[in-house]
């Protein structure tokens, strides 16, 4: 495995094992979504909606802790020589792993409950919501200083998606539009999937890039040159040629 | 130190300010620290021995003057830099790949160096179940780890207990006959007698530019 690599995958690791001690953050992770799906699934037929983007909380929410959390020890790691870049990389792929399994169950659930005339176009739109929501996570975490700013960033945007009518402008350029038109398509409407795919990865990539972008100001290690240049090797003097 | 020796830091002309303060932290601080060679940094209070030390990590931009560093620096931050729920050995794993090390490498190096300061990793405690000056000697463990030539070392024995204090100071002797540079920022006046240069920062006030000034350890007079 090549030294990236390896870093990425360690950093990942070690995540994943601070992830796996928070028994209560992880159920609270499942159950977030799940409770309010189960709220409002037995009298509204799109429940799946606001059940699936209220995974944008618990993945977003993870995120943001995942990097606040670690904001002492990274800068330590930067100066160890960790990048930016790699300590977001082997984040991100903890979440994504994570988000799996998470995703899975939860779509599996409101297809089963919900029964969506498209399963799978519902499957693709959870699967979206944490796509966007990891990055939207990543970003906010490095941008703001404190968990209280982040968590009332997190809940004022996904709470203004949840409670928007998607034909509201305002709807259209928050991030979790995709997923939301995407979720809505499985369950009848004609918003093509195409696009509410585009939409997301489009997005998750912005998010990407903001969050790298406020991570490497925040990790920026300023390397010093060395006090004096390296004494210089007096060139050896060329043989007499002998002709 | 010899004076043509030349520095593994230096640190000059070092000025810096922060937004919600009137005057700056730091004007025209200096240090230097040649290999072989402990420093301490002291001063009271605010006067900006934090600063400094981040900033010759690397860590913080000064607002002008220069840091010149060979090789790379191993940094102690006064509050421990660590994940509450990881292990000693998992932090060493972490940070050893950071620094080039196998994981086994990390792992070995890191037994060894938190053995040295009398704290055992068997136990598989998470950072957050440790006492403090276990963690803290983590902390410092975690700043030795790939064997920087450059040691910063930010009050590193808080909450040492006088053994584990004692002990310390004896690594200092060890890393300075290794040949590196340390710099440990202290308060503590009584190992004073320990070190080969004290520098002294003070808060800077109106018409006095010079906030750093070098202190003989001896006799604790300022130079």
């Amino acid at each position: 495995m090549g030294n990236a690599a390896g870093r990425i995958v360690t950093i990942a690791e070690m995540q994943g094992r601070d992830l796996s001690r928070r028994w209560l953050a992880l159920g609270l992770l499942v159950a977030l979504p799940l409770s309010f799906y189960g709220a409002l699934a037995p009298h509204d037929r799109h429940a799946p909606i606001p059940g699936g983007i209220a995974m944008a909380f618990s993945m977003a929410g993870v995120a943001i802790f995942a990097v606040l959390a670690a904001r002492r020890v990274d800068e330590r790691l930067a100066l160890a020589s960790l990048r930016a870049r790699e300590l977001m990389a082997g984040r991100l792929l903890c979440l994504v792993a994570l988000s799996v399994p998470i995703v899975g169950g939860t779509a599996a659930l409101m297809a089963a409950v919900s029964n969506p005339p498209r399963p799978w176009v519902l499957g693709i739109g959870v699967a979206m919501v944490a796509l966007v929501a990891v990055p939207f996570g990543l970003a906010v975490g490095a941008l703001v200083p404190r968990e209280l700013e982040a968590t009332l960033i997190l809940i004022g945007v996904v709470g203004i998606q949840l409670s928007l009518d998607p034909s509201v402008g305002l709807a259209k350029v928050l991030p979790f539009y995709g997923p939301e038109r995407q979720i809505d398509s499985s369950l009848g409407s004609s918003y093509p999937v195409r696009t509410a795919v585009a939409i997301s990865v489009v997005y998750a990539a912005a998010l990407l890039v903001v969050a790298l972008l406020f991570m490497g100001r925040r990790v920026r290690v300023r390397r010093h040159p060395p006090p004096t240049p390296l004494p210089a090797i007096p060139a050896q003097e060329a043989p007499a040629r002998r002709d | 130190m010899t004076p043509n020796e030349p520095p593994l830091l230096s640190a000059t002309g070092i000025w810096k300010s922060f937004r919600r303060r009137t005057k700056p932290v730091l004007r025209n601080a200096e240090l230097r620290v040649c290999a072989g060679e402990v420093v301490a940094l002291v001063g009271e209070n605010g006067a900006g021995k934090t600063t400094l030390l981040r900033i010759c990590a690397g860590l913080s931009a000064p607002d002008a003057g220069q840091v010149l560093a060979a090789g790379s620096i191993g940094y102690c931050p006064q509050e421990p830099g660590v994940f509450d729920l990881l292990t000693a050995d998992e932090h060493m794993v972490l940070f050893g790949r950071a620094v080039g090390l196998s994981r086994t490498a990390a792992v070995m190096q890191g037994k060894k160096l938190l053995q040295g300061f009398g704290f055992s990793s068997e136990h598989g405690d998470v950072a957050r179940e440790l006492s403090g000056g276990a963690r803290q000697k983590l902390n410092v463990a975690l700043a030795l780890l790939g064997d920087p030539p450059v040691l910063l070392l930010d009050e590193p024995y808080q909450g040492f207990d006088r053994g584990a204090y004692v002990n310390f100071w004896d690594h200092v002797q060890t890393w300075r006959d290794e040949g590196r540079a340390v710099v440990v920022v202290t308060h503590l006046l009584a190992e004073l007698d320990r070190v080969d240069r004290i520098v002294e920062l003070s808060i800077p006030t109106a018409g006095r530019a010079m906030a750093a000034a070098e202190v003989e350890p001896e006799s604790g007079k300022v130079g």
